[in-house]
Parts: C-alpha cells; structure tokens; sequence
C-alpha cells in the first residue's frame, strides 16, 4: 500500500496563518485538515469586565481587513441589548460604511489575492506587470472605500466613530458629495472588472452546499436580518444557539462551527447570492446573467464573479444613500447600562458574523460570544479540499498544492479572525 | 512652482505615533514640518500601503521614512534607493493583513508608477509596544535624519523643478 502526504506549510493570499495537510491512500484522500496555527487571541475572555461602551473599539481590533464588521454585529447586538432603535439615517449611515468596507475589501481579494490563482501568477504584483488596468482599477476601487471608512469611520483602518446609540459625529451632505464622484467613477470600475474575471478559466466544481446568510425583508442583506439557510431554517439572531453549535478540534486553534443534527454550511459571498439574488436590483441581476453566474451559484470559484457582482451592488447602494442622506439632528441617542443579553447578526464580506453580550446592571460585559465567518466555514472548506485533491490525483504535486490552495481562497477566509494561514502537506500511498 | 499646482517632492512618515519606535518616522516629520520648502508635501501614513501610491504618483520625488525591525543596531539609519533595487527581503514586512512597504513598491514598479526619484530612510527600531515611546537609541537619531533629509532635500526640489519646467 502506498501513501502520499500533501503538505502546504504556509497558505499565502489569505489572512491570517495555516496549513493544510491530507494524506492520499490507494487513490483516496484522507485526513484532510486545515491547521489553523495562528495563536488564540482570547477577545472574548479579555471583553469580560469592560464597559459596554468599550467593546466597539475593541472588537475593531479584531481585524485590519473587516473592522466595519465586528462593529456592525457588535453594535447591533449591544443596542438590541438595550433596546435601542437608532435614527433611520443613522442606520443609513451604517449601511453606508458597511458598503466602504465591502468594497475594499472584495476588490482586493478579487485582484490581489484571488485572480493570479486563475491567470497563472504567483501573486498580485506579478500579475500586475500584464494585467495594469484591471489593478488600477482595485487599487481606485480600494480608495473609494477607503474613503467612506475614513469619513464614517474616523480612519481606514480600526476605525473609531461607531458609539453605541449611533455615530460620534455624523458627515454633511457636503463631505459626503466628492465621495459619491469617487463612487461614480468606481461603479464603473466594478462592472469593468466583473466583465473581466468573467473571462477566467472556471474549474468544473458543483457542492452541494446548505448555504446561510440573512434575509432581510427589503435589504440585499447586510446590517440585519433573518438567519436562513437554503434547506429551510429561518431564525432571528437570537435562537443562534439553538441552531448552531461550535466545537474544538485537535488541529485548529479557531473553533468548528456546525448546524446541529445537520453538520457544515457555507457563510458568506456565494451564500448570500443564493439566498439574496432577488433582493439586487434587476440591472445588476441581468449583469450577473450575462457574467455566466446561474441563480445560485455551486461552484465555489465562482465565486470570485459573486464578489465582484457585490463590490458593483455595494457601490450603487452607496450612492443611493448618499443621494437620500438627510443629516440627522443628533448622532447618536443616548444609553444607560441595563442587564440583558443582547444578540447581533451581520454580513462580514466574508460571510455571517454572529455576536451575543451579556451585561450586569451597570453595564460590564459579563459575557461575551463572537462567531466569524471563517470559523463557521472551515469545515466546509476542508470538504472542497478533499473534493478538489480527489479530482486533481493524477496532478503533480505542486498543480495539487495550486488547485488545494486556490480552492480555500475561494472562500477569502480571514484566518486572523477565527483564530482567532496555510502549510500544505500531501501524504500519498 | 506655478500657483495652485501640486507639490512634486513628497515626504512620507511611516509609522504609528504610539507604537514605540514605530514612531520614528512620525517623530522625524515633525522636526521636519517647520522647515520644508513650499514645494513639499509632508504627510504621515500608518494605514493603508497601498494608498502611497496615490501619493506619490505625479511626484518628481518622493523620500519615505519608516521603522525597520530590530536586529544588533537598534537606531542604525539605512538610506536605500528604491527605484534602482527592491527593497531587500529582510525589511518586507511580514504581515498577511496588509500590502507593506515592499508589496506596495512592487506593485508600483509593475505598474509604471514609480516617482522617477524614491527613497526610504530606514531606522533601525528596538522595541514596538503599544503606548512605548521612542527608545533611547532611537529618540537620539530622530534629529539626525532630519538633518540628512533637509540637506538633501534643496538639490532634490531643484531636479524636481528642472523637471517640471522641461514637462510645462
């Protein structure tokens, strides 16, 4: 009996630090395992004890690519806590930085990380060199969302203005009208770039997929909403638990995620398409139809064209705000402590992002749960590496690697944040 | 320089104020800030990379300052021309979370967006904790790169006007 171990000691093109390793046996892949090594960042035991009004500015340290995101589910889930309802244009304005952080970092996965796995390069720069526009394009789609951060947010990264009840300070209409130009000219950009990477190579893969994401009655999911999944579950954010369950396994320091009694789902971009295609605008449906993407989308390198279809839908939505934006009177309400749970649910770029509080009467965190995307995709990513290694056998090693390691930049996992990157070691025999 | 037109010598300081000797290039803008010519434009970055392309792009010269990582010479001043040669390995920055210095000027390279004139001023750090100051080696080179910068600084903003009369 021969084995063959396939080993990629360090996963480039994604956030954060892995491995992965699997083992071919007699024509069968076994033991596939994405080692997540990063070390455990502990940021939920570290926000027991603090003030409520803390954990925005900290939960942002979470993550240098989605900041926006842990303050999204973070808010959301103190001021449901608190029973807060925020000013519509305050929600607006959340939208609003959540389109930001979309953009920039979609159009960067898209063009720096992801495209060079399907045009041959070994990264971004590379590629570069012969595919000038299409970067140029990324890199002013990049600093169109960077201004929106920089505006809403206080700063591009980590930002400061979120505050529980609403804003710090909330822009003018004027700040906001050269940002809608920028806007303008990267909607362009967007569908320029959706035509190009329609133009890829797509790999044949179809996954049967249970995919979750939210719903939201009138919204193309992101600040809010229903959890629902294409085989039927259809909860608020607050029976989370009663439908999901994490678990620890012995080669990863981020925790597995799982339905109970159904076991692994896909979050993020092709999983909010599938659930949510009706909620984009018909234009950018139609877009999508002529990209090739099917109604919903089952072949996970794909998904690179959903994204792309996103950064077009977060760019006009982003208009579409600024032109209704009426500056609200105050920027915020004010909040007194109060014990509770409260319960929080948006769309990362990468997927679902899950966070529940627990305060004591005058406001400590006594508890504090946060559940990634990448946490809750990690399972199923190790599934596409053994379809995608069981296809790819007759390859030589190193086309494995390529294939294996393409195969979980589908997925644009942020490996920081659920461990809170990627070593590949194949075994055959 | 004609009325309203841009500033074509771009200075950069690269760093955080509050990471200890990250704060270096910070810390050298700041002495630097009184004395630069009207044709120069300071500013500071501890964000986004990749934005310095921005930055520079126009730009007949742009000088960069940042912290490097610790090794034997904590404040030792490097000064490498990055339009001749790639930043060496041993200062890219090893990050997964974001474009650094070396990936930034990379992709500038591959792009044609180069400054026909780039350099960085690299100072060798000691420590980069959170709300440190500068270390002692460190805070006592600050003001010898700022000499450096500003002696070289009247040749580069005469090339850089010889280049825009000879474009206009």
């Amino acid at each position: 009996m021969a084995t063959k171990t396939v080993t990629v000691d360090y996963i480039a093109r994604v956030e954060g630090e892995s491995a992965l390793r699997f083992d071919i046996r007699d024509g069968v892949v076994e033991n596939v395992r994405l080692s997540i090594f990063e070390p455990p960042r502990f940021f939920e035991a570290l926000l027991r004890g603090r003030r409520f009004e803390e954990v925005l500015d900290i939960v942002a340290r979470i993550c240098g690519i989605c900041p926006v995101a842990y303050q999204m589910s973070g808010v959301a889930a103190i001021e449901n806590l608190l029973g807060i309802e925020v000013d519509p244009q305050i929600h607006a304005l959340r939208r609003l930085l959540y389109c930001g952080e979309w953009i920039e970092s979609h159009s960067l996965h898209i063009a720096m990380l992801h495209a060079p796995d399907f045009l041959g390069y070994p990264d971004g720069m590379a590629m570069a060199a012969d595919h000038g526009d299409a970067v140029r394009r990324a890199l002013a789609l990049k600093k169109a969302g960077n201004e929106l951060l920089r505006l809403l947010g206080g700063r591009e990264i980590h930002p400061v203005n979120v505050r529980v009840g609403g804003f710090y300070r909330v822009p003018s209409n004027a700040e906001l009208a050269p940002v809608a130009e920028s806007l303008k000219r990267a909607h362009d950009f967007a569908v320029a770039t959706l035509r190009w990477a329609a133009t890829f190579p797509f790999p044949d893969c179809t996954r049967d997929y249970e995919f979750v994401a939210l719903r939201h009655p009138d919204e193309y999911p992101m600040n809010g909403g229903r959890i629902v999944s294409s085989l039927g579950l259809d909860i608020a954010a607050a029976d989370y638990q009663d439908a999901f369950v994490e678990h620890q396994v012995p080669h990863s320091t981020a925790l597995h995620s799982t339905l109970k009694r159904r076991g692994g789902y896909l979050v993020g971009a092709l999983a909010r398409y599938a659930l949510n295609r009706d909620r984009l605008p018909a234009d950018l449906q139609a877009l999508a139809d002529e990209a090739g993407l099917d109604p919903v989308c089952r072949n996970p390198f794909q998904s690179i064209l959903v994204r792309a279809v996103e950064v077009i839908y977060a760019c006009g939505e982003a208009l579409r705000l600024i032109a209704e934006y009426e500056r609200p009177a105050r920027p915020f309400v004010s909040v007194e402590p109060r014990a509770g749970i409260g319960y929080g649910c948006t769309e990362a770029p990468r997927g679902m992002l899950y966070h529940r509080y627990e305060t004591d009467s005058d406001g400590t965190i006594v508890e504090a749960r946060i559940v990634p995307p990448t946490s809750q995709n990690q399972g199923t990513i190790e599934e596409d590496l053994r379809q995608v290694a069981m296809a790819g056998l007759d390859l030589d090693d190193e086309q494995l690697k390529a294939n294996c390691e393409q195969s979980i930049r589908n997925h644009d996992p942020c490996i920081s944040c659920a461990a809170h990157f990627l070593t590949l070691d194949v075994h055959r025999s | 320089m004609s009325a309203g037109a841009a500033p074509r010598v771009l200075v950069a300081a690269i760093g955080h104020p509050d990471r200890g000797d990250d704060g270096a290039g910070p810390a050298v803008a700041r002495r630097l800030k009184p004395h630069l010519p009207a044709d120069v434009r300071l500013i500071e970055s501890n964000g986004d990379m990749l934005a310095l392309i921005d930055e520079w792009v126009g730009c007949a010269a742009a000088i960069l300052i940042d912290a490097s990582a610790p090794g034997r010479n904590p404040g030792r001043i490097r000064c490498l021309d990055l339009v001749s040669r790639r930043l060496p390995a041993e200062f890219a920055r090893n990050s997964t979370h974001a474009f650094g210095l070396a990936e930034t000027v990379e992709l500038a390279r591959a792009l044609g967006q180069l400054p026909p004139r780039l350099v960085v001023y690299l100072v060798e750090g000691e420590r980069f904790d959170t709300g440190a100051p500068l270390s002692p080696a460190v805070a006592a080179i600050v003001g010898k790169v700022t000499e450096k910068i500003l002696a070289e600084l009247p040749d580069i903003c005469r090339r850089a006007k010889m280049s825009a009369d000879s474009d206009a």
